[in-house]
């Protein structure tokens, strides 16, 4: 691994943040490279830094009388939902209302289906007749995979996807 | 999720609102200093903070109780974060003009290093301004990663993304908190 990688990768192994077959590699060159390891080292500086000027800063907190006109706020809201769960307002169908709203379901999704049919069944075509072959019977083939790197952080995603390109999966 | 919170989040949704209040009261803390680190402002921390928690009981029915309650209002008050963020932030970016255009103290007296008389709080107060370098979502990412101390996945989770997002982020982030900090206080640096 060369310090030019290393270096990407330094703001997350300063946190133990990256997956550990990577952070093994990383921290063996940091071992053996004082340069990176003096950059390390600066990086977690800043951060503990960070940390501790966040901790001893004071955060605003609640006041007891505003803490109590929130928690009114909350009953409020629960009063005013006709006390169904948690202020959840649950919508409350009355029948007639129920069975329009069926009604109207059922036509469309009758006009979707006559709008959106399916498409019709595919004619065969031999290899030869296709340019590219995405798809096969080979299964190796029905498999596509596309590797991203972020050139900040050097980090890379390999995201796969089937042959109809729909989304299978990462691997980072 | 503990036994407590999912009999009183059972008790919230069977229509005792009361039981709402001994819910959300352990995380009141955790969770007004959140929106304030998000935020970087008391006022809108407050706002912030009061509209996810009343959000929060709104939407109790579709908490899925698997998941960890602390990290759902989480969720919530980042959204929250974020949404005031994206309404205040034309407001913000004349404000942010006139400080930048304005003398730096901080930085002045920074370069002069502690001898000059620059005390504890001034210089925490340094540090967290080099929060404003960053994007919102490496400030969510920074805030909830190490400064809340989520992992990344539980990160990813709060924040609605892939846990490669997270970590592009983050780097991201890092880098331009360690680059303000050699900037603007560059004693600390020199300290090492």
């Amino acid at each position: 691994m060369t310090c030019r990688k290393v270096r990407k990768l330094i703001p997350l192994i300063a946190g133990d943040d990256l997956r550990p077959g990577l952070a093994r590699a990383v921290r063996a060159h940091i071992d053996a490279c004082p340069r990176c390891r003096a950059e390390l080292e600066g990086f977690r500086a800043a951060l503990a830094e960070v940390k501790s000027a966040a901790k001893a800063e004071g955060v605003p907190e609640w006041g007891e009388g505003e803490w109590k006109a929130l928690m009114a706020r909350v009953a409020a809201e629960a009063k005013k939902a006709g006390g169904s769960a948690g202020g959840v307002a649950v919508p409350s169908f009355k029948p007639r209302w129920a069975a329009a709203s069926a009604l109207g379901a059922v036509i469309g999704l009758a006009i979707l289906s006559v709008l959106f049919r399916g498409p019709s069944p595919r004619p065969e075509r031999t290899p030869g007749e296709i340019g590219m072959v995405i798809a096969s019977d080979n299964p190796r083939q029905d498999r596509i995979a596309i590797i991203m790197v972020s050139p900040e952080s050097g980090l890379q995603v390999v995201w796969f996807l089937d042959k109809n390109f729909d989304f299978k999966g990462e691997q980072e | 999720m503990n036994e407590t919170e999912r009999e009183l989040i059972t008790m919230v949704l069977s229509g005792r609102s009361e039981a709402f209040e001994p819910l959300v009261t352990p995380y009141r803390g955790p969770i007004l200093a959140l929106a304030y680190r998000l935020t970087r402002d008391r006022e809108d921390a407050r706002e912030v903070a009061q509209e996810a928690l009343l959000k929060a009981f709104r939407s109790l029915g579709r908490f899925d109780v698997s998941r960890s309650f602390r990290n759902w209002l989480f969720q919530i008050a980042a959204n929250e974060a974020r949404d005031r963020y994206r309404k205040r932030s034309r407001e913000r970016a004349a404000f942010d003009e006139l400080v930048d255009r304005a003398p730096s103290a901080t930085t002045g007296s920074a370069a002069a290093g502690p001898e000059a008389g620059r005390d504890r709080q001034e210089l925490r107060a340094g540090i967290m301004r080099s929060l404003a370098a960053l994007s919102p979502r490496e400030r969510e990412v920074f805030v909830l990663r190490d400064l809340e101390e989520l992992d990344i996945r539980e990160t990813s989770r709060v924040l609605g993304c892939s846990a490669i997002s997270v970590r592009v982020n983050l780097s991201t982030a890092r880098r331009k908190i360690r680059d303000a900090i050699r900037r603007d206080l560059p004693h600390l640096e020199e300290k090492r």
